[in-house]
């Protein structure tokens, strides 16, 4: 038995309907300002394995409750933009839809993590056709959002590497270069972003 | 630091070395110019204390050598006697101080003194702080809740402000101080100050550049 239990079969088709959203308030967006809201978009649905994995790391029973309510990334997705101001623009649009309500938001762009990590995370409830773990319906879905620049979504994919590679023979220098790199990036994307208003200025 | 003596009175040459080595300084002492030019090309020096009379080849001679090959070493000349050409041809040369003979050793080691902590207190200054603002001119790293990373003109410029925080300074002030050896014109300030607005926006500082395009600009607290 799946640790998502009988909603097993939703969460995909939850996945696509978010998904085609967001695809839809991009495609108004560009239609409207002729220019892309964002570089890429991708979602998941969080494998069981993995789920069940999160689950017995934090002490959880193995049912659905633990996999959809006490964690809210079963349904994740990742927006990445070109630059800053337009993943404060997303977050805007996302925040105007009817059937998303975002009940949590951390903003490590501005807030970065010590190992300098950049990213900004929202969790929404998401109100679907589909039954919920409490009995609705129309019941309501936790989904993740991971917004970023390019620049911090390659820098992720790096750290990532470092992360599930156990036999770096110099940890802390590699740690401590990823994090001076961080910082350029960083001052690159800040960079275009204000160049950018330089342009709008004239 | 390392200092080398060049002086041909075996006599004076001999006192200084041992005054300085007792203050502490590690000292070569050579005895003519061509000797002193030679040592630059073999060992780095801290100061040069450089006699301009001197057999086989004179101090100014010497001191234009050292400065042809683009040796940036200080260099102190030992005048003989108070004639201000001497002392301007010296410095014109090159040199950066001189001493007058006949000297006081007193008044010798107070300028190596004064040498040393221009050197290391005042220029070598890694980190400069305002507020929650830390500047490290090291690894050009702007920091307060976040680092980020500056560029080489945006460095200078925030070094520049934080030096003098509090104070208004015209764009023509902050061109000629960040910018005065480039070939760019005054509208860069613009730009970088642009850039430094947005830098201290992302990194939550409690400070900011406060002006407008054109005029002056001044660091305060938010």
């Amino acid at each position: 038995m799946s640790i998502y239990g009988k909603y097993a079969d939703y969460l995909p088709q939850i996945l696509a309907s978010v998904l085609q959203q967001i695809q839809g308030i991009g495609q108004e967006y560009s239609e409207k300002y002729g220019q892309k809201l964002y570089e890429h978009l991708e979602g998941r649905v969080k494998g069981e394995e993995s789920m069940t994995q999160k689950c017995e790391r934090k002490g959880l029973p193995h049912t659905p409750e633990s996999a959809l309510i006490e964690n809210r990334d079963s349904i994740g997705f990742r927006i990445v933009c070109n630059f800053i101001d337009d993943i404060y623009t997303c977050i805007d649009l996302l925040k105007k839809q009817d059937n998303f309500k975002i009940i949590k938001e951390k903003d490590y762009i501005t807030n970065a993590k010590p190992n300098g990590y950049r990213s900004y995370h929202l969790i929404m409830e998401v109100v679907t056709p589909f039954e919920d773990v409490h009995g609705n319906k129309p019941g309501t879905y936790y989904v993740e959002i991971q917004l970023r620049t390019i620049a911090m979504d390659t820098w992720a994919s790096l750290e990532h590497e470092m992360k599930y590679k156990h036999d770096i023979k110099n940890p802390e220098r590699i740690s401590k270069e990823l994090k001076r790199v961080a910082d350029e990036l960083a001052s690159c994307d800040v960079s275009m972003q204000t160049i950018r208003q330089l342009i709008k200025e004239g | 630091m390392k200092i080398l003596l060049a002086e041909d009175e075996s006599q004076l040459n001999r006192v200084l070395t041992v005054a300085m080595q007792k203050s502490g300084y590690d000292v070569d002492s050579v005895f003519n110019g061509q000797e002193a030019v030679d040592a630059v090309k073999k060992h780095p020096y801290d100061v040069i204390i450089m006699d301009i009379m001197m057999p086989v080849k004179n101090g100014l001679d010497a001191v234009k050598e050292i400065r042809a090959t683009g040796d940036k070493t200080y260099i102190m000349m030992l005048t003989a006697k108070s004639e201000i050409d001497d002392k301007v041809t010296g410095l014109d040369v090159g040199a950066d101080d001189y001493l007058t003979k006949p000297f006081s050793l007193k008044e010798l080691l107070a300028r190596l003194r004064s040498k040393e902590r221009r050197s290391e207190d005042y220029n070598s200054t890694q980190e400069l702080n305002y507020d929650n603002l830390k500047l490290d001119l090291n690894s050009q790293e702007l920091s307060s809740n976040n680092s980020i990373s500056l560029s080489k003109q945006e460095t200078g410029l925030m070094r520049y402000f934080l030096l003098n925080p509090g104070k208004a300074i015209s764009t023509e002030e902050l061109f000629n101080h960040v910018w005065k050896n480039e070939d760019e014109s005054e509208d860069v300030v613009w730009v970088y100050i642009s850039f430094l607005r947005s830098k201290l926006a992302s990194i939550g500082a409690n400070v900011q550049i406060s002006g407008e395009k054109g005029g002056e600009f001044c660091l305060e607290r938010a």
